[in-house]
């Protein structure tokens, strides 16, 4: 992530990037090579969204890191109407998805974000899950004149997928349903998978939907697979007009008290392979 | 026609446009007028035909419930035709209680509506100028009510850091926020927040003028005290006018009223 930004703001005079007193360290080079353009702006989501899009109806693309929750529900009503009222573009990069940030409770805790966001007409909602796909998605969508929400993980797969915006990758095909897998959970279907008769479609951003990559796999049972609350995809799934069983594996809508390590939750919330491998075999036998 | 005589001929036309429109937030609009003509007359360097250049002044209405003196200026100024302005509120009307940017190539720099939002994208602006070493100045009227909003001073925070001195901020000070909280004090909060400060009637044209023009070397705050619903009777006694349109039967008392002020 830290290279393809730096990259854009090294090329580009008309790029500016606020640090929501995040990644200080990581872009110390930036914040010390373009000082008007590369801010520390400090902790004020809301005001720093206002901001940007001040940058933004200027003509500056701006780019703005900061903590999930924070930049999107903190800062939600900026986001709406500074932007998508406006109709005008930025970026808004993130760090600690779902609860990455496991030992800091519920307040750093954001599986809602990408339910959230999609309430936002026109918001692209995008999650890569290696630096690698980051780098294409910022790419292709940093000047596009649109907000795009980049949801960064700190558990990037090991698995590294080569996509392009917009599109659901086949990673797999297979008879007996779809699987159907966004950001960080990747790693854990392909092992999950790798003994089930199973197609595994693995999609790097919720909106755009690739519903086409879906809609020639409709008379086969679905898993949704995806860190975010469940839900999130309900409307993309009526929109399809799904004939055939679907069976959800993700976050469960309720406060997260537990602490412990991301790893903890992930047992804790059935999110490791061998749950989700159990899951599948287990909805996939239903008569 | 002398200013004050166009004054009353504008607030005379938002009371008839209120009630073709059937909404209103006249107390607002007839506060904020004459700031709005000042920054039209001579108070920015902006015309219709520079708008879209980046040298150009900027403007930002915060307080999106003064839209319709805005619109009525603009119209004044030949920005907008007269007789679209009668479809106030209608169906797919781009004039309404609150401006829409994407209805207006350039006219309108930002959609208003929520308060707490324009001044801090206004603080954007200024600093893309900075960033960009454009020599156009970014004024933004707010309200009394707007500053007790927190990114109002998150902004100012930012404006103060960066020594925005190409933005002024106006308050239309008619003293909402004093019935609500106690101790604001706002010369002495904006001040402490790194602006310079400048009182002056909110009603006299030349006084603002005199204000709007002057360069104070940090970001500036005109405090321009007001009254709600001033220059007709009425509307500065009767709260209720905050947010309801005159009826058929209630237009010639107002239109007197105006006349006599």
């Amino acid at each position: 992530m830290q290279k393809a930004v730096s990259e854009m703001i090294a090329k580009d005079p008309l790029t500016s990037l606020f640090l929501v007193d995040i990644g200080v360290w990581a872009f110390r080079d930036l914040l010390v090579g373009y000082p008007r353009r590369v801010k520390n702006i400090g902790i004020f989501e809301p005001g720093t969204i206002s901001i940007a899009a001040g940058l933004s109806l200027s003509g500056i693309t701006p780019i703005v890191y900061g903590i999930s929750p924070f930049i999107v529900q903190r800062a939600l009503e900026q986001l709406k109407l500074d932007f998508v009222y406006q109709k005008t573009g930025g970026n808004f990069i993130t760090t600690g998805a779902s609860y990455d940030f496991s030992t800091l409770g519920y307040s750093h805790y954001c599986p809602e974000d990408v339910m959230t966001l999609k309430t936002l007409p026109g918001f692209e909602v995008l999650t890569p899950a290696t630096p690698g796909q980051f780098t294409c998605l910022f790419k292709a969508c940093a000047k596009n004149g649109v907000p795009s929400y980049f949801r960064m993980t700190d558990y990037c797969n090991k698995n590294e997928v080569h996509i392009d915006f917009g599109k659901a990758k086949l990673m797999k095909q297979g008879k007996m349903g779809t699987v159907a897998v966004w950001a960080e959970m990747l790693d854990a279907v392909i092992g999950a998978c790798s003994n089930l008769d199973v197609s595994i479609l693995y999609f790097t951003s919720a909106v755009p939907f690739d519903y086409e990559a879906l809609r020639s796999y409709m008379d086969k049972k679905l898993v949704l697979c995806h860190p975010f609350y469940e839900g999130t995809f309900s409307d993309d799934i009526q929109k399809l007009g799904w004939n055939s069983d679907i069976c959800e594996i993700a976050v469960p809508k309720k406060v997260l008290r537990t602490y412990g390590t991301k790893g903890d939750k992930d047992i804790e919330l059935s999110l490791t392979p061998e749950a989700i491998k159990n899951r599948i075999q287990n909805f996939l036998i239903q008569p | 026609m002398n200013e004050i005589d166009t004054m009353k001929s504008l607030r005379k036309e938002m009371i008839a446009i209120s009630n073709l429109g059937q909404d209103g937030n006249l107390q607002s609009c007839f506060s904020s007028l004459e700031i709005l003509w000042a920054l039209y007359h001579d108070g920015m360097n902006y015309t219709y035909e520079n708008r879209m250049e980046k040298e150009h002044d900027r403007f930002v209405l915060s307080k999106g419930q003064s839209n319709l003196a805005l619109m009525v200026v603009l119209a004044k100024c030949g920005y907008i035709r007269h007789d679209e302005l009668k479809c106030f509120c209608k169906l797919n009307s781009r004039i309404s209680m609150q401006a829409d940017r994407t209805k207006f190539d350039g006219l309108i720099e930002c959609s208003a509506g929520s308060l707490g939002h324009g001044f801090p994208i206004a603080v954007g602006m200024a600093f893309a100028a900075k960033m960009c070493d454009f020599p156009g100045h970014v004024y933004t009227l707010v309200g009394d009510g707007e500053m007790n909003e927190g990114t109002m001073w998150e902004a100012m925070l930012f404006a103060a850091s960066e020594n925005l001195d190409n933005i002024t901020m106006i308050v239309d000070d008619n003293n909402s926020v004093n019935k609500m909280l106690g101790g604001m004090n706002l010369p002495e909060k904006l001040s402490a927040f790194g602006f310079a400060v400048e009182n002056v009637n909110g009603h006299n044209i030349a006084e603002l003028r005199s204000a709007l023009q002057r360069k104070n070397g940090k970001p500036t705050a005109i405090l321009a005290k007001t009254v709600r619903g001033y220059g007709c009777k009425t509307l500065m006694e009767d709260p209720s006018w905050f947010h309801r349109y005159p009826s058929e039967d209630e237009l010639p008392r107002l239109y007197k009223e105006v006349d006599e002020f």
